[in-house]
């Protein structure tokens, strides 16, 4: 994917001193440094911070950090070479990456307006089918995707809001814009590594954060409980929220009672919920309770035996008549995978035009549809310069990228396309952005990026300052992906005045109430009509 | 709370005691056997490997002819061997880990690295402690350490009334099972003899001396570990606050079968205590209490963990 950036460029020696020797790779946009090597006005103050601590002393807290994560079980698993899986600590990289608020704010206002869209996508889907009839999605696109669920047809979620929680990955090109890579509306994870690394960051390099103010991302937990609050079934009594995990060897394991324990509701396994007449319960030692919404951490396949997979041992049987009853809010709701696709991915800047009459703020990666025979072909011929990805995958799994791939997958992947266009999607290669990274021993280099911010859609949307940013720790790579030696860094978007966390546009302020017997607008109106009588 | 939560939160607290009570009878009869006093052809209350192992580890074809270093590598630091004390602190680890939102975040944390260091595989710079008396003693301090957090860290609800009920409950196991394995059926000799390994196995031979006169015969020291409510290791102290527990925990103890159950075997435990002919059996005692303990743990798994298993983990003798 980097081919034509060979590494001695990099590496090139220079002049300067060494605690300057950091430079960016060429024809790459880096976030802090600026293309002849000197920090952006943004990381003057953090590269002082960091040219203090040193080279030594960075290296220094990482090791540190290694520790008190390993004695908190902030770890994932990799399966060794030698069979048994190891535990390793998360691997946070103690330089921070730097948002301003402004830039910050455009990416909030464009995410609101992807994650609303995206929203009036799934209930249409289900409901009326408009944009189908309209001719701008094919039926036969929707319906052949594989999470799309036929049973939750016709069922509309308290409140209308499918995607409660959504993450979608921004990756910034070379001239620095952003981009959306893809939508994920269904379980996104990693929002307690961003709740995590500020923690850490806080404790092992305090001094980076002196001459910065950092907007917090610990209200996370608490705009979710609000959320799954507002969205639960619940009459007079305060709603019972749980968490639903399948169980301690998933891997996103640690994420989800770090979720429960900061709401402050339980963590529930399958075996701890039970339908009867309707109405989701648990299992307590105080007997059944009933519960009002669940914020799901699995699949719709495993949610329910009796209506998708009758293999899932994770499911509870019935849970789908109590959601069609109206008896239990689930996020996200049923059926949303829809939307998480990478061939509905393509028409979201569409939706965006016809749910919202809005122009789409955030842009798409350049993507080929691959059941157009025309954009087919310019694939096929292409492929050696393109990305060819699966469209109901997540996760990297099954992704060609063309420049380092070998002729032999290349003709593997044309024959596969070939054969199921409609499961393939193409996209342009984008050239991520890097951040300056600790190296080995202390030192800073670049290292390629992206971002997934993380949306709250109850009453209205929210979204945490920042969210996780994935790195990728060897020198050239571009997968960030943590499984295969990705890292992560802390997020930071600066305090700019706007304390606003609000992601819509303000609303207007409301106008007094009309009284019964004026038309509508009240006094205001009433006057201005009579000014005009005058006139 | 959830049934399955607090099924697990009993059973970490029986797996920390465990391991705590573990490592305290192999440094007990490792310090007697040291000393020569196995050997010694004094009368009383023998506590040799084999025994320890048929404690700890159920019976056992092998128990018999244990070696010294078979049974201290079974009962310390095997992993493989269910009875061993790692194996027992990895177990809570895993327990922990389920219930990770429930107990503190300091607890979490001190049962982490207890388990990680008697690992010792040296990653993050834990050592294992070395030998047998050490390991030991670091089992002995970090049980102490984590019991401490939780009664300094945790909010005393239902979640902290069923992790005491479990280790208040492996507790008075432990105890029976070692008095059972020391007063076999039958046998006077050791009845009648003393018993000073007995009491260093258990680790209550300070607080024996302060609460009894007599010196340590085996008759004094098995109804002290049985019948003396001051001591928090005696199996009466333990159903005392295996009951105390319970009633907080439930919203209805009134009605409840365990909480009554234990009221009656406390009324008869002080009932025993001085009624109690001195020539009786004690092993024929124990037995009806470990009996009577048993249906209580099955009382538990009924009316709190949604009928779950009890014996999931490990086999109660």
């Amino acid at each position: 994917m980097s081919s034509d950036n060979p590494p001695s460029m990099t590496t090139e020696a220079s002049s300067a001193p060494p605690e300057r020797a950091y430079e960016p790779r060429p024809s790459f946009h880096d976030e802090l440094f600026d293309d002849d090597g000197t920090p952006r006005p943004l990381a003057a103050a953090l590269m002082d911070a960091l040219e203090r601590l040193g080279p030594a002393g960075l290296d220094d807290a990482g090791h540190r950090r290694d520790a008190i994560f390993l004695q908190q079980g902030i770890t994932f698993e990799t399966v060794g070479e030698d069979g048994p899986s190891r535990e390793r600590p998360f691997p946070l990289d103690l330089v921070p990456r730097i948002l301003s608020g402004p830039e910050w704010r455009t990416l909030k206002q464009g995410l609101a307006q992807r994650i609303r869209a995206l929203n009036h996508f799934v209930d249409d889907v289900y409901h009326g089918r408009e944009i189908v009839r309209e001719g701008i999605v094919p039926w036969s696109l929707v319906a052949g995707r594989s999470h799309f669920a036929r049973a939750v047809h016709g069922i509309r979620p308290p409140g209308g809001v499918y995607c409660h929680v959504a993450g979608c990955d921004l990756v910034r090109d070379s001239d620095g814009t952003w981009k959306v890579l893809e939508d994920n509306v269904r379980t996104p994870s990693g929002i307690s590594y961003v709740l995590e690394n500020r923690v850490a960051m806080a404790r092992l390099v305090p001094d980076l954060f002196n001459a910065y103010r950092v907007r917090p991302v610990d209200q996370y937990p608490q705009l979710l409980l609000a959320a799954l609050r507002s969205v639960a079934p619940s009459a007079d009594t305060e709603a019972t929220v749980v968490v639903w995990t399948p169980g301690p060897m998933n891997s996103a394991y640690f994420e989800h009672a770090v979720l429960a324990r900061q709401m402050g509701v339980e963590l529930v396994e399958a075996s701890d919920l039970v339908v009867r007449d309707e109405v989701l319960y648990m299992r307590t030692t105080r007997g059944l309770v009933r519960v009002h919404a669940v914020y799901r951490r699995l699949d719709d396949d495993f949610i329910d035996p009796l209506e998708f997979r009758p293999d899932s041992m994770l499911g509870v049987p019935g849970l789908i008549r109590a959601y069609r009853a109206g008896t239990v809010a689930i996020a996200n709701a049923i059926g949303t995978g829809v939307a998480d696709d990478k061939a509905i991915y393509y028409y979201v800047p569409e939706m965006i035009k016809y749910y919202l009459g809005e122009v789409p703020l955030l842009e798409n990666v350049r993507t080929y549809l691959l059941n157009d025979p025309e954009q087919l072909e310019f694939t096929l011929e292409n492929i050696a310069r393109l990305v060819v990805k699966p469209t109901g995958e997540s996760g990297g799994k099954g992704v060609l990228i063309g420049p380092t791939a070998t002729d032999e997958e290349l003709t593997r992947m044309a024959a596969a396309v070939r054969a199921h266009p409609e499961r393939w999607i193409a996209q342009e290669v984008v050239k991520l952005s890097t951040v300056p990274t600790a190296g080995r021993d202390g030192r800073l280099e670049p290292r390629h990026v992206d971002l997934r911010p993380f949306a709250v859609f109850g009453e209205r949307i929210s979204i945490v300052p920042g969210g996780l940013t994935r790195v990728a720790l060897e020198e050239g790579s571009m997968i960030v992906n943590s499984s295969r030696g990705g890292g992560s860094k802390d997020t930071w978007v600066l305090e700019d005045g706007e304390s606003d966390d609000r992601a819509e546009s303000r609303l207007p302020d409301p106008l007094p109430p009309a009284l019964p017997d004026l038309r509508y607008g009240g006094w205001t109106g009433q006057a201005q009509q009579q000014q005009q009588d005058a006139c | 709370m959830l049934a399955r939560i607090a099924h697990e939160l009993y059973w970490l607290g029986r797996n920390l005691v465990r391991a705590e009570f573990t490592a305290r009878v192999v440094d007990g009869v490792f310090q007697v056997e040291l000393q020569g006093a196995a050997a010694d052809a004094s009368p009383g209350v023998v506590l040799g490997w084999s025994e320890l192992l048929a404690m700890l580890g159920g019976v056992d074809e092998r128990a018999a002819r244990a070696t010294r270093e078979e049974a201290l590598q079974q009962l310390t630091l095997d992993r493989e061997a269910p009875a061993s004390m790692r194996a027992a602190i990895e177990r809570s680890r895993e327990g922990a880990r389920t219930v990770r939102d429930v107990i503190s975040a300091d607890m979490w944390e001190a049962i982490n690295t207890s388990a990680l260091t008697l690992r010792g595989d040296g990653e993050g710079g834990w050592l294992a402690p070395g030998g047998p008396y050490l390991s030991c003693q670091y089992v002995k301090e970090r049980v102490a350490l984590i019991s401490g957090l939780a009664d300094r860290t945790m909010l005393r609800d239902e979640a902290k009334a069923f992790l005491d009920a479990g280790s208040h409950m492996e507790a008075a196991d432990m105890v029976l099972r070692i008095l059972r394995v020391a007063f076999p059926p039958g046998d006077d000799a050791a009845a009648g003899g003393q018993a000073l390994a007995l009491l260093q196995a258990v680790g209550g031979f300070q607080a024996y001396r302060r609460a009894v006169p007599a010196p340590p015969n085996a008759r004094p020291v098995a109804r002290f570990l049985l019948f003396e409510r001051a001591y928090p290791d005696s199996v009466a102290a333990c159903v005392d606050s295996l009951h105390d527990a319970l009633e907080a925990a439930d919203a209805s103890p009134r009605n409840s079968e365990p909480v009554l159950r234990l009221s009656r075997m406390a009324a008869d435990l002080d009932f025993q205590r001085r009624t109690l002919p001195d020539e009786a059996e004690i092993g024929a005692t124990c037995e009806l209490v470990q009996q009577e303990l048993a249906r209580v743990d099955a009382d538990l798994a009924e009316r709190y963990f949604a009928g779950a298993a009890t014996e999931r983990r490990t086999t109660v003798v």
